[in-house]
């Protein structure tokens, strides 16, 4: 890139972490810029939706099922000491979706999807693909990261909605076989607790969980250098620094719904 | 042979186990990998729990609020919760992605290079060396990591409580003494010992199966990553039963 003004000898580290954020927002903006043609990418971003989300549906479904059980025996023993096991339908439901659900799941793809993509950019970056794109006149923005980073988002997007659905399925599940609640009862108190708020507030955390995840694995990607160990190295940056940021999304957007609640009420 | 990777990794484990009580023990690999998975992970684990603790206090306040109407509780509720639940995994999820994934991609790096049929060249068991280090530092590492910081996930807690809630300290105390108490503590313990057993183990296996080129290692270490995350979120239901049903 051409800010490199931060790589000259003893470069401090809190100004290397700012070169290297203001390098992030550039290219998000860089890629920010063809949304006007979504249309021309239409059948690559298709395509990158299919593959992503047949990749890892599977892997998706299981967690989600097991998240939603666990959920459910951790809300069972506090609500036991209350002696309102009935209310657990609700209570699990609407935990997980509002917090624990997107989160965990979130975590699960950012090791499937981010690392995936990381190193498939990666590879083709050390091999030299990149360039070759580049001098045949084209843009790689445009023709490779664009089209990646429209479908990691809608795919993201697509199974962590489906992973908290699955949740549901396994905290009922669980209820049925560990605790001896019926279906009925634990679907019944689901409406109670959960209101269009809370599923507004889901959508939207996964939406910036998943915005985040292509965003970070895309710019690592494209930035790879120094050959295979490079790729490797860097698959290991994006899990890490995804899952960091993931929880930090998280938290400021509880804190952004909480504000907005309060000012509604 | 649907089954065949299955009983590949059953008959890795049982080596590499067996490895890590053969005599000549290597006390300085142990403190490297020790260095790598406590030390050198103790802040970020340190700030992404902390976020997800103050997350879980403004959530169950939320919750409260629906059920009793009432915010004076949830300390004890969110305390519980980070103790016996999230402490452990969020440890063990931010620790395979960052020390996990460099076991598998060292592994496989030095499985194609050669360093490997080297190693048995000069007599010395692979497993031993490289694998039985990795798996007691990660036992021992993450069941001390998921305990001290859910402890510092839990002063976290109070501060949020009393920022967001408006709960003075002494009231946090009174919620959370009448819910969580010590044993709690050594449920996340006990959780993390078990969870840190089962990343080397996956992710030394995923590198050891790595063949072919360089490529291969991008490859190993994400289905390294997917499946060690995958393994702690189910072994952390079954967990959660058997205490929920013994305790």
């Amino acid at each position: 890139m051409s800010t490199r003004f931060y790589n000259d000898d003893n470069p401090s580290k809190i100004l290397l972490m700012l070169a290297n954020l203001g390098s992030a927002v550039i290219f998000l903006l860089k890629i920010l810029a063809h949304l006007g043609n979504l249309k021309l990418h239409q059948e690559d971003i298709f395509h990158q939706i299919w593959k992503i989300t047949l990749h890892s549906l599977g892997i998706i479904a299981l967690s989600g099922f097991f998240v939603g059980s666990i959920m459910a025996i951790q809300f069972s023993l506090q609500l036991k000491e209350f002696a309102a096991l009935s209310l657990l339908g609700g209570l699990a439901t609407s935990g997980t979706i509002r917090e624990l659900g997107p989160l965990l799941i979130a975590f699960m793809l950012s090791g499937r999807v981010g690392a995936y993509t990381t190193s498939e950019l990666g590879t083709m970056k050390v091999t030299d693909q990149i360039d070759a794109i580049r001098c045949l006149g084209a843009d790689p923005i445009k023709e490779i990261i664009f089209p990646r980073f429209i479908g990691i988002i809608c795919a993201s997007f697509f199974l962590l909605i489906f992973g908290v659905f699955t949740s549901i399925f396994g905290g009922m599940t669980a209820a049925a076989l560990l605790l001896q609640l019926s279906p009925q009862e634990y679907l019944r108190e689901i409406p109670r607790f959960l209101n269009l708020y809370s599923i507004l507030l889901s959508l939207f955390k996964v939406f910036v969980f998943s915005f985040c995840l292509a965003w970070i694995s895309t710019y690592i990607g494209y930035h790879t250098e120094g050959g295979a160990l490079g790729v490797g190295k860097n698959v290991v940056k994006t899990a890490a620094l995804s899952l960091s940021v993931i929880v930090f999304a998280d938290w400021v957007t509880s804190l952004v719904s909480e504000s907005i609640q309060l000012l509604f009420s | 042979m649907m089954w065949q990777p299955f009983f590949t990794f059953f008959s890795f484990a049982k080596d590499c186990i067996a490895d890590i009580f053969r005599p000549p023990f290597r006390t300085n690999l142990l403190f490297k990998e020790m260095e790598l998975i406590t030390y050198q992970s103790l802040p970020i684990v340190t700030l992404c729990l902390s976020f997800a603790a103050t997350v879980t206090i403004l959530e169950s306040s939320f919750h409260m609020k629906m059920v009793i109407g009432d915010d004076a509780l949830v300390p004890g509720f969110a305390a519980v919760l980070i103790l016996r639940e999230i402490g452990a995994i969020v440890t063990a999820l931010l620790i395979v992605a960052r020390a996990g994934a460099a076991m598998t991609a060292e592994i496989a790096l030095k499985l194609i290079t050669e360093q490997i049929d080297a190693l048995k060249m000069i007599g010395i068991r692979p497993y031993q060396f490289l694998v039985a280090p990795k798996i007691v530092a990660s036992s021992l590492g993450v069941a001390m990591l998921s305990m001290l910081v859910s402890i510092v996930a839990l002063v976290v807690c109070g501060v949020a409580s009393h920022i967001y809630l408006d709960l003075s300290p002494g009231l946090f105390l009174a919620a959370f003494h009448r819910f969580a108490n010590f044993n709690d503590l050594f449920v996340s313990g006990f959780k993390g010992f078990i969870f840190g057993f089962t990343i080397p183990l996956i992710c030394c296996f995923f590198g050891f199966q790595c063949r072919g080129g360089a490529e291969h290692v991008g490859k190993m270490t994400t289905r390294g990553v997917v499946m060690s995350s995958i393994v702690i979120i189910i072994l952390d239901f079954l967990l959660s039963a058997l205490i929920s049903h013994l305790f």
